[in-house]
């Protein structure tokens, strides 16, 4: 039966496509494909964008922790006089959160600007790109994951400012099987969100 | 790599008891795995056809509510393994309908 031909191919596809992902460096290719290169020169501010909030006990998800301590080394640095620290939108503020623990890593009160901006990336750079202009902000360094980094530069650079990538680093080159197809996944996962913001008219 | 030199043994082994405890034929062995792969494509059409659904769930839940539902709710492995075991379920439904009709 022909149909039953074409799920069968699907199938061997499927399978060829799984050990391809498992035990080839095909994940870190993809990743590589998806990801932004490091770029960063002093700028008006470093701008951190939200990542998966704040945990019941009030502590940042490692997401957000890894993207918080990221901006807070490229502050202690001197690339950008301002640390602007992103929060999605609950009953938690992560923004606020952000702003304590860089307060403790020894960023002035003055340097930073914390606030809860959206649900979305979209959403977010919307609410961030009036605060950042009353600000002065021209030219700013984004602090996001790797992944993340192409569609939240897209967002960023069409709000009116000159982007400088600073990705967070989720993983490198894997070797082992199980780390490959979370990368695949990664890189999958962004792929998808990429088309859909296209299609939606965001980039 | 020490796991798939385990799988790989013992693909082995069970190979040996089916032919020669079991007296099962080594020609069945490639109609079973094509039926396998079957089963795994009806779960990747299941699999992509859920995930649609749920998409469109979610945009649909934020349009009629205007709440807010993450996208990010469908970053979830187990979804997948519930559609792999929809289309194994799917291809033995369709074997025993194959079975009735012999």
């Amino acid at each position: 039966m022909p149909s039953s031909m074409i799920v069968r191919a699907l199938g061997l596809a499927t399978l060829a496509l799984f050990f391809l992902a498992a035990f080839t460096p095909l994940p870190a290719f993809l990743y590589e494909m998806i990801t932004v290169p490091i770029h960063i020169e002093r700028a008006d501010a470093i701008v951190v964008l939200a990542g998966g909030g704040v945990l019941a006990s009030g502590q940042l998800t490692d997401t957000s922790l890894r993207r918080t301590v990221r901006g807070i080394a490229l502050y202690r640095e001197g690339l950008a006089p301002l640390l602007v620290l992103s929060g999605g939108a609950g009953r938690r503020s992560e923004g606020a959160a952000r702003s304590v623990l860089a307060g403790r890593c020894g960023v002035p009160d003055t340097a930073i600007f914390a606030t809860s901006a959206g649900h979305t990336t979209h959403e977010e750079v919307a609410a961030l790109q009036p605060l950042l202009r009353a600000r002065g902000v021209r030219r700013l360094i984004l602090v996001t994951d790797g992944p993340h980094m192409r569609r939240a530069m897209g967002l960023v650079r069409d709000a009116g400012f000159e982007v400088l990538a600073a990705p967070v680093a989720e993983v490198e080159a894997p070797t082992q099987p199980e780390p490959r197809l979370r990368l695949l996944r990664a890189a999958l996962r962004e792929g998808l969100a990429l088309v859909y913001y296209h299609i939606a008219g965001y980039l | 790599m020490t796991p798939y030199i385990a799988v790989a043994l013992t693909s082995l082994v069970a190979y040996f008891i089916a032919v020669k405890r079991l007296g099962w034929r080594p020609s069945d062995l490639g109609r079973a795995l094509g039926r396998m792969a079957e089963s795994l494509g009806a779960g990747v059409i299941f699999a992509v056809v859920n995930a649609l659904a749920a998409a469109g769930l979610v945009l649909g839940l934020r349009t009629l509510t205007g709440r807010f539902f993450s996208l990010y709710s469908l970053d979830d492995l187990v979804w997948l393994a519930v559609s792999m075991l929809q289309g194994w379920a799917w291809g033995l439904w369709r074997d025993s309908k194959a079975a009735q009709l012999r």
